[in-house]
């Protein structure tokens, strides 16, 4: 289990782990995330890793995107609304996603990057 | 254009589950036909975004996929046809107008500004996701009684 006491989520063909790691947390997703409604399973967890790492002042949390084959555009729409809670947030309060994504996949080369134009400075591409 | 050197043809009823081996169906034809992965990936992408507005939007029991390799030129062209409601037609003719205009990057961070805030449970990210990651030409036709083809060429 993780700081944030987050269960894992496994539905349809993907399987999501939040685990510690050395900077905070990292959110770790496997398998395809193309389901007709994403948010049912991602907004729930956004949210918890959101209220966690603002209410324990976690500084980054990285989502690990390397096993991901898949992502459709509904996905990117929660991963969107994830990143736009941080601009609410006062200075203080604020954290760092970084993205780690694989370049040999190519959805991934295309589209994470997108999501560093939403809020500057929120979002870091790795 | 020329005529394709392949083509696959594919009709289903519109049901979820039957999109994502559509999706992987195209990309394999695509990656044979034209031996390059990354072109397959993205209009894999792109046709699985047109097949899922299409069943989640349809009116009809049918939806109908064409998607056309041209090996000498390297073009794809992809085509999604479903039947909307009159209202649903109307919709994505509006959508189709706002997203093509102006540049795609800013189109596309612009929908999914939107999509965040959006609580009518549609994302209405996918024509802009498909503009900006592969550079298609999209068109759109819509006929008097609602059918709807979106058509993605990609060079």
């Amino acid at each position: 289990m993780n700081k944030l006491n987050i269960e894992p989520v496994h539905q349809d063909k993907v399987k999501i782990d939040v685990v510690d790691n050395a900077e905070g947390l990292m959110a770790k997703f496997v398998g395809d995330i193309d389901m007709e409604d994403p948010s049912i399973v991602l907004d729930p967890l956004f949210e918890k890793i959101h209220q966690g790492m603002v209410a324990k002042k976690i500084p980054f949390v990285v989502a690990d995107f390397n096993g991901l084959t898949f992502l459709n555009s509904s996905g990117i729409k929660a991963i969107a609304k994830w990143i736009m809670k941080l601009a609410m947030l006062p200075p203080d309060q604020k954290y760092q996603i970084r993205i780690a994504h694989n370049k040999a996949i190519t959805w991934q080369v295309t589209s994470l990057p997108t999501l560093t134009f939403l809020v500057p400075g929120a979002v870091k591409v790795e | 254009m020329s005529k394709p050197d392949g083509y696959i043809e594919i009709r289903f009823g519109p049901r979820w589950k039957y999109i994502s081996p559509a999706r992987v169906f195209i990309q394999n034809f695509i990656a044979i036909a034209l031996s390059d992965q990354a072109k397959a990936d993205a209009i894999a992408m792109a046709t699985s975004e047109l097949l899922e507005n299409a069943v989640k939007y349809g009116a009809s029991e049918d939806t109908h996929c064409i998607v056309q390799a041209f090996p000498e030129t390297g073009v794809i062209q992809a085509s999604v046809t479903n039947h909307a409601t009159e209202q649903g037609a109307r919709e994505v003719q509006a959508l189709y107008n706002k997203i093509m205009s102006g540049d795609p990057l800013e189109a596309y961070i612009v929908q999914m500004r939107e999509a965040a805030t959006r609580t009518d449970g549609k994302s209405q990210l996918g024509l802009a996701r498909i503009r900006y990651e592969t550079s298609a030409d999209v068109k759109l036709d819509v006929t008097p009684d609602h059918k709807v083809t979106i058509t993605i060429i990609v060079k």
